[in-house]
Parts: C-alpha cells; sequence; structure tokens
C-alpha cells in the first residue's frame, strides 16, 4: 500500500518540468474529489473580501474550485473577483462557484496576460507553496505586485506551514539538526487518496502533491525580496525624498497549519 | 468566455508582445448573455478606472451601441443599467494566441491577430 504520510522530497530536475508532473498533472486528476472537499472560506480571507471598497476588482491567482469568487457573501456583486489557474478541470468548477457564471481564466501564476497595475487587490490562496524553487516562488509574488494598483493595491498571500496544527492530521518529518530559528522551510510530497469509489478501478490511488512548507518568518522574507527588487520600500508609507513606492504589512499570522501575510501598495 | 469586465483587465502576455497587447482582439466571436445583480455602487467606484474607449469599442464590435463614446458626467439610471449589462451580462470567446499544448497554458492572441 502506498505511503499516506508526508515525505521529504529533493528537486533534482527542471522545476516547471516537475511542476508539470508533480502538481499540474495531479490537479487535473483528482478535480472534483479536491473540489468536494474544499468548500469551506477561511475566516481571514472571508473578511479580507469583506474589507474591500465597492467597485473594486481583484484577481485570485490560483484560484482552484473558486470558492473565494462568491465572496463577500453578504453583499453579491459589491466587488469582482477573476479566478486565474492552471488547472483545467479545476476551472471547470470554479466557473460555476456558489451556482454563478464566474470569471475564470486559464493560466499560470507566474504569466501576466493581465493590463498592469489594473487590479485593486489580488489573493493567492495555497498555490505559491507548489512552485519548486525561490526564484519562482518570489516571481509569483512579483506578479503580484504587479498586477495590483501600485498606489492602493491590497494582497492576501496563504501558503503551508511547517507548523502544523496539533488537528492536522499529516505526520511531518524532523529535520533534527537544525535549531528552530534556522530552520528553513521544507519540499515535501502530500499524497492525495483518491477513494475507490471515485475511479474506475476497484483500489484507492494515492497522488503526492509537491508542497513546498514555508518556515517561519520565510512569507515575510520572499514578499519582502520580491518588493525590493522591483524598487519598492518594504515600510510604512514614508515622505522621505527618493521613496516614491512601497508595501506595507498590514497582517502577519499563522492560521490552521498556514502562513499569511496582507500587504499594502503605497505611492507618494 | 468572459465578461467584458474582465476582457477590460487581460492584456496579451506572449513573448515580445509588449506594446499594442490591449485589448484582446475578437475574431470568430461568439455571444453569450448571462444575467448579472446590478449593483450600482459597484458600478459608479468602478467607472473611474475602466479603460473607457476599450470597453466601448469592443462593446461596438459585438454589436452593442448603448455606450456613448465619452464618459458622461452625470451617471443617471439608463447609464447605469447600460453600463451594467455592457460590462457585467455580455459574455464573449476570444482566439488563444497558440494551441493549447500540453505544458503551456493558453497564450492570448494579440492586437496585431494571428
Amino acid at each position: 500500500m502506498a505511503s499516506r504520510s508526508v515525505t521529504s522530497v529533493t528537486i533534482s530536475e527542471d522545476p516547471i518540468a516537475y511542476e508539470n508532473t508533480h502538481v499540474h498533472a495531479i490537479y487535473e486528476q483528482i478535480a472534483p474529489h479536491f473540489s468536494s472537499t474544499r468548500y469551506k472560506p477561511w475566516p481571514v480571507i472571508a473578511a479580507f473580501l469583506s474589507s474591500l471598497p465597492p467597485g473594486w476588482v481583484g484577481l485570485d491567482s490560483g484560484t482552484g474550485n473558486g470558492k473565494y469568487l462568491p465572496l463577500p457573501a453578504e453583499s453579491p456583486g459589491r466587488v469582482w473577483t477573476i479566478g486565474l489557474d492552471r488547472s483545467l478541470n479545476l476551472l471547470k468548477i470554479a466557473k460555476n462557484a456558489g451556482g454563478v457564471c464566474r470569471e475564470v481564466i486559464w493560466a499560470n501564476v507566474s504569466d501576466q496576460p493581465w493590463r498592469k497595475g489594473s487590479f485593486d487587490y489580488a489573493i493567492s490562496i495555497a498555490t505559491i507553496h507548489h512552485l519548486a524553487t525561490y526564484e519562482r516562488r518570489k516571481q509569483a509574488v512579483q506578479r503580484l505586485l504587479q498586477a495590483v494598483s501600485p498606489s492602493h493595491g491590497r494582497i492576501l498571500i496563504y501558503v503551508w506551514a511547517v507548523d502544523q496544527d496539533d488537528l492536522s492530521k499529516r505526520e511531518i518529518p524532523v529535520v533534527d539538526d537544525l535549531s528552530a530559528a534556522e530552520e528553513p522551510g521544507k519540499d515535501v510530497f502530500v499524497p492525495w487518496v483518491l477513494p475507490s469509489d471515485t475511479v474506475q478501478t476497484r483500489q484507492e490511488q494515492v497522488f503526492n502533491r509537491y508542497y513546498h512548507m514555508f518556515a517561519k518568518g520565510e512569507l515575510t522574507q520572499l514578499v519582502s525580496e520580491a518588493a525590493e527588487e522591483m524598487g519598492l520600500y518594504v515600510g510604512a508609507k514614508s515622505e522621505r525624498a527618493g521613496i516614491h513606492r512601497g508595501i506595507d504589512f498590514k497582517q502577519n499570522g499563522w492560521e490552521r497549519s498556514n502562513y499569511y501575510v496582507e500587504v499594502h501598495c503605497w505611492a507618494v | 468566455m468572459v465578461r467584458l469586465i474582465t476582457h477590460n483587465l487581460l492584456a496579451c502576455h506572449v513573448k515580445g508582445c509588449t506594446s499594442n497587447n490591449f485589448p484582446l482582439q475578437f475574431q470568430d466571436v461568439q455571444i453569450e448573455l448571462r444575467e448579472a445583480d446590478y449593483n450600482a455602487d459597484f458600478l459608479k467606484a468602478f467607472l473611474p478606472k475602466l479603460e473607457w474607449k476599450a470597453l466601448v469599442d469592443s462593446a461596438r464590435k459585438l454589436g452593442d451601441t448603448s455606450l456613448p463614446l465619452e464618459q458622461p458626467e452625470m451617471l443617471d439610471n439608463d447609464f447605469l443599467k447600460n453600463l451594467h449589462h455592457v460590462l457585467l451580462e455580455v459574455l464573449s470567446n476570444r482566439r488563444y494566441h497558440l494551441q493549447l499544448l500540453d505544458e503551456s497554458p493558453p497564450r492570448y492572441m494579440s492586437r496585431k491577430g494571428v
């Protein structure tokens, strides 16, 4: 029987080919079953979407089954979120998220199929951790920074954490030769078990999805480096000479085995 | 099929297609109409951020001439209803720049056309 626990992996091939095999191809196969387990919006994300002013349009980069496209639930149509994903089978589900025709586009999170700065907000939930190198994760963050307005854009990012909830069923491999402070993120396979009744064969199937589990502080470091590389100042809005654009961390936390950050763009 | 609101946000991202890449051009166009919830607050706040000319030109190419060439100063009910319809209820397809390959997500058609 195939392993059900999380296992460490080393990426030895081209990262794009690696993602195609160990992320994209798997989501295409497990899409309906995966979607049936992903219906409850996480509170921080729902609150973020409820906090947006009317008339804002946003990008959900890695929308999956589109469960955030109908939000905020209390005022439908006050904002419009457009979903982007690499999995066509997940997008087919997202297209009708909440029983309404949604806006979805098929692309990679490292592409930029939009007008720069045309969105007011962007969310990327449980997506960037599927990219196989630090550089590619940084590029995905830069795409979010480029997609939103440099003067008022807001971005919310969630990624899987090395620190797991007690309630989580996962067993995480322990790396014991590193101190906690220096502990880096981990590249792992996380199994997805497709029950036997959803496939034609009689046996259940196990698919190992690639994840980069983020260490404490790694997400803020990634976002800061991505911004600085674009010439953005990291910190509160400043009138100091020479500083024209920046990002400010509004939230930075851990929820249910994930790290998240909310950043606001500013310009003077 | 996407609504014209999305069409107003997308641009071609084929390598080298960095200028003149907005809006995406229609080809062998198909149109679909879908009702959407009317929300005047959304429309009024979104309006200043819209690429107006691109929206009006695209709507006209799809046969809808209900929007004026210049944005009106007075946002009356008739105008907002027309804007709502064009922006959120008219869906169209667009042609992909390249065929959809196994490892390559869609590339959108450039202004120059294929």
